[in-house]
């Protein structure tokens, strides 16, 4: 805990003292006990280690010195010792370098098929990655990535996809003690010519393409460093979300709207994937047979209040098509401002919720609104949690074999165009 | 007699550069607050002989159960050491992003030390 805690530069020179754990959510009582109890790094009571903190010289405690920019070209070896394939896969799973899944064991010719899926020199830096635990940024090229694309188990036709996420130097796992999951949706030509599904059992584990560019990103994430146990990799549950990261195409061709990316400034023609994260979902188990939809969300959402307003609601066409057709929401756009103005939850609700208290309550004491109007009003007093209705994502996703959606908290974090990266 | 397949295979980890010391920017860069310098004199204001009668600042830093945790310390100060003037703050601003230097201003004029915390 001590070589975490003092892993930023910015605090190694800072004494420390821990309380057991958690604090979060205790009685006054066990508080009381932490505080006369000992700290479990050093194993002496902690009000003891503050007064003496206080009172006497801090010792020992230098700062680190000042990082330099230092640069290392990385292993040499780019071919691995030749061995079986019982071995290899060993090796890879106790470097660390896979999911805990077998891989498909990145021959050179492989990698180089891989390769022929892209127009983009094998030497080109996609992107950095910051790894929080060694303090370096990690230069990763087109090379790296198709090593990463075989491993997954993608067709060369896959390669533009998984480059273009590769690019967005946006990593699939999250180092929060929290159960972060991600997205991954793909929009235009490119669902179709590689053979996604976003019909009946999108998100089931039945197509490849999406199975294999979802798994990508953890790869890489993973190959990255940020799976770590104990150093960049610290959920306390963790989230098998994460295995391919719920990746799915938008049904466009079924929907009533407007195309996610185009929504996002993209001609419909190009080909796009957008990156979303968050914490919450729900899979609605019923349709809105007794309530409307708006009810149905409202309770829902009752569950997961949203950060900045943030949601996705991925929907059957057959919901999309409900809403447009029977309830007259032309757009996307229409009913997303209807959600924002009738989906209401009561204040001391949302203000009870811890990562609201914690992320967001801070926001209404600088006089923030709407947040600091909310915190005056009572706790019975109903609010309209997603203030912002551009921050609601509305995307289509199903086989219309039933009106269902999945309500979560998911926040749309990038979208990034594909073709850049094709043949 | 059969022959066993050996493969040759190409590391995840080739030839990828890491640089130590600079920073990306972006979403691939560290998370506020990792990303700046250490700082350059890591000098502490010379301790107190004695908490007697001096103000002791207790700082929430905003994560859960923090305010809750110095409550508590609070309420130990009154009881054994009720010279001690004690002053629960939570620090404004976000909790993982945002420094602050009114209130750091405030310890440092109307305080003689200050407890910092804490998470989770």
């Amino acid at each position: 805990m001590e070589s975490v805690a003092k892993s930023n530069p910015r605090a190694s020179s800072l004494p420390f003292i821990y309380t057991q754990h958690p604090v979060i959510g205790l009685s006054p009582e066990v508080l009381d006990s932490y505080i006369v109890g000992n700290d479990p790094e050093t194993g002496k009571p902690v009000i003891d280690e503050i007064l003496d903190l206080l009172t006497k010289s801090v010792e020992g405690r230098e700062s680190a010195p000042e990082s330099t920019i230092t640069v290392d070209a990385g292993p040499p070896q780019v071919l691995l010792e030749p061995d079986t394939e019982d071995n290899l896969q060993r090796l890879f799973y106790e470097r660390g370098w896979t999911d805990g899944l077998p891989i498909i064991l990145p021959t050179e010719e492989r990698v180089k098929k891989m390769l022929a899926g892209t127009s983009a020199s094998p030497d080109e830096v996609v992107g950095e990655s910051y790894q929080m635990d060694t303090q370096e940024l990690v230069k990763y090229t087109v090379s790296n990535i198709a090593v990463i694309a075989v491993m997954a188990g993608a067709r060369p036709e896959y390669f533009p996809l998984i480059l273009a996420i590769a690019s967005t130097k946006r990593s699939a796992l999250s180092p929060s003690t929290t159960a972060f999951a991600s997205m991954l949706l793909v929009n235009g030509p490119i669902r179709n010519e590689i053979g996604m599904n976003s019909g009946i059992g999108a998100f089931s584990p039945v197509n490849q393409a999406n199975s294999v560019i979802g798994r990508a990103w953890t790869l890489m994430s993973i190959c990255w460093g940020y799976a770590k146990l104990k150093k960049t990799m610290w959920s306390s549950q963790g989230s098998n979300l994460t295995y391919n990261n719920m990746c799915v195409a938008e049904n466009e061709e079924a929907s009533v709207w407007e195309p996610f990316h185009v929504g996002k400034g993209f001609k419909a023609d190009e080909s796009v994937v957008s990156l979303f994260s968050g914490w919450g979902m729900i899979n609605s188990p019923g349709a809105a047979s007794n309530r409307s939809l708006v009810e149905e969300l409202s309770i829902e959402f009752a569950v997961i209040p949203p950060l900045n307003s943030a949601a996705t609601i991925v929907m059957d066409p057959e919901v999309a098509r409900n809403l447009k057709e029977d309830l007259v929401f032309t757009t996307q756009q229409d009913y997303c401002r209807y959600l924002s103005e009738n989906i209401k939850m009561p204040a001391g609700q949302y203000w009870k919720t811890d990562y609201i208290d914690m992320l967001v309550a801070s926001q209404a004491y600088q006089g923030e609104e709407p947040y600091a109007s909310w915190k005056k009003l009572p706790d019975d007093e109903l609010i309209a949690p997603f203030h912002t209705p551009e921050n609601i994502n509305l995307i289509v996703v199903g086989g219309e074999v039933s009106p269902l959606w999945k309500a979560t908290d998911y926040r749309h974090g990038v979208s990034v165009s594909i073709d850049r990266w094709r043949a | 007699m059969t022959t066993e397949v050996r493969y040759s295979v190409m590391s995840p980890e080739a030839g990828i550069q890491r640089v130590k010391g600079g920073f990306p920017t972006g979403m691939g860069g560290p998370p506020p607050g990792m990303g700046g310098p250490a700082p350059s004199s890591p000098a502490f204001t010379k301790r107190l002989d004695t908490l007697e009668n001096k103000t002791v600042y207790l700082v929430d830093i905003g994560f859960g159960g923090g305010y809750n945790f110095m409550l508590q310390l609070q309420k130990w100060f009154t009881e054994n050491m009720p010279s001690v003037t004690t002053i629960v703050k939570r620090k404004p601003g976000r909790v993982f992003a945002e420094d602050n230097n009114d209130l750091w201003e405030e310890v440092k004029e109307k305080g003689h030390a200050v407890v910092l915390g804490v998470a989770g």
